[in-house]
């Protein structure tokens, strides 16, 4: 693929990503074909920023990880009140580290 | 974090035993007439119960035999009660025989949950639920 889309592509999506996984990411983009650029450029990526608002506020419902798509994990936060509260602490930090997790798993099927 | 066999296991595993723990602990404090205290942050933030309140009490009484009362005292507690006694042994027989059947199964269940005619009906009940909680004033 062109390197100045693959470029435009990091630059208005890096912080969706981990910083390490952001050069595998050029590369294999840079390897790909023309063809699934139209499909790459509209994928769907769930901001870091809102999960970690969103835990903030009702991470003791398992909503955050609802969000993201850990769905039996949310269902575990949710009947175990945040697990007493100390799981939902713990995920004001690890949240925004999933998200971007789920991002790069979300856009791996299309650099694969 | 890619949820694998081992690591569901773990957290499952880890979560039991603090349930057990925790449900040991609330036994004797009762036992001893002490007072009960919450751990629950939406109670503590805005004093209104969050929609698992009640689950520690509900289990408390199912131990005691007295399953209406658990029932009403929150329904939560029930399928944490289920899910508590269940998961630590369906974790042992995997890991005897070297399979992933609870894996699977717990992925069954996420892809079923995340289709909108399982989980609207659930959100909803939870919230009922909640309405329920609030209204008993657990």
């Amino acid at each position: 693929m062109d390197a100045q889309k693959v470029d435009m592509f990091i630059m208005s999506n890096a912080k969706f990503f981990e910083s390490h996984q952001i050069n595998v990411i050029r590369e294999r983009l840079i390897a790909l074909d023309d063809s699934k650029w139209a499909m790459i450029s509209t994928v769907q990526l769930k901001d870091p920023t809102t999960s970690l608002i969103i835990s903030i506020l009702a991470g003791s419902l398992g909503i955050d990880r609802f969000m993201i798509g850990d769905t039996g994990i949310g269902v575990g936060k949710l009947l175990t009140c945040g697990g007493f509260g100390i799981w939902a602490i713990i995920d004001w930090f690890m949240i925004q580290g999933a998200t971007r997790e789920k991002n790069m798993q979300k856009l791996q099927q299309f650099l694969y | 974090m890619t949820l694998n066999r081992n690591k569901l296991y773990s957290i499952l595993f880890i979560s039991c035993i603090t349930g057990y723990i925790w449900l040991y602990f609330s036994l004797s404090n009762i036992e001893n007439n002490r007072e009960a205290f919450d751990v629950c942050l939406i109670k503590h933030i805005t004093n209104i119960p969050c929609p698992s309140c009640g689950s520690t009490r509900s289990i408390v009484s199912l131990t005691n035999g007295n399953f209406n009362e658990a029932l009403l005292i929150n329904p939560v507690g029930l399928i944490v009660a289920a899910i508590m006694s269940l998961a630590p042994l369906w974790i042992f027989i995997d890991i005897v025989t070297r399979r992933k059947t609870l894996f699977d199964f717990f992925q069954k269940i996420e892809t079923y949950l995340k289709r909108p005619q399982y989980s609207i009906p659930l959100i909803l009940l939870v919230i009922i639920n909640w309405i329920w909680n609030i209204t008993k004033g657990l």
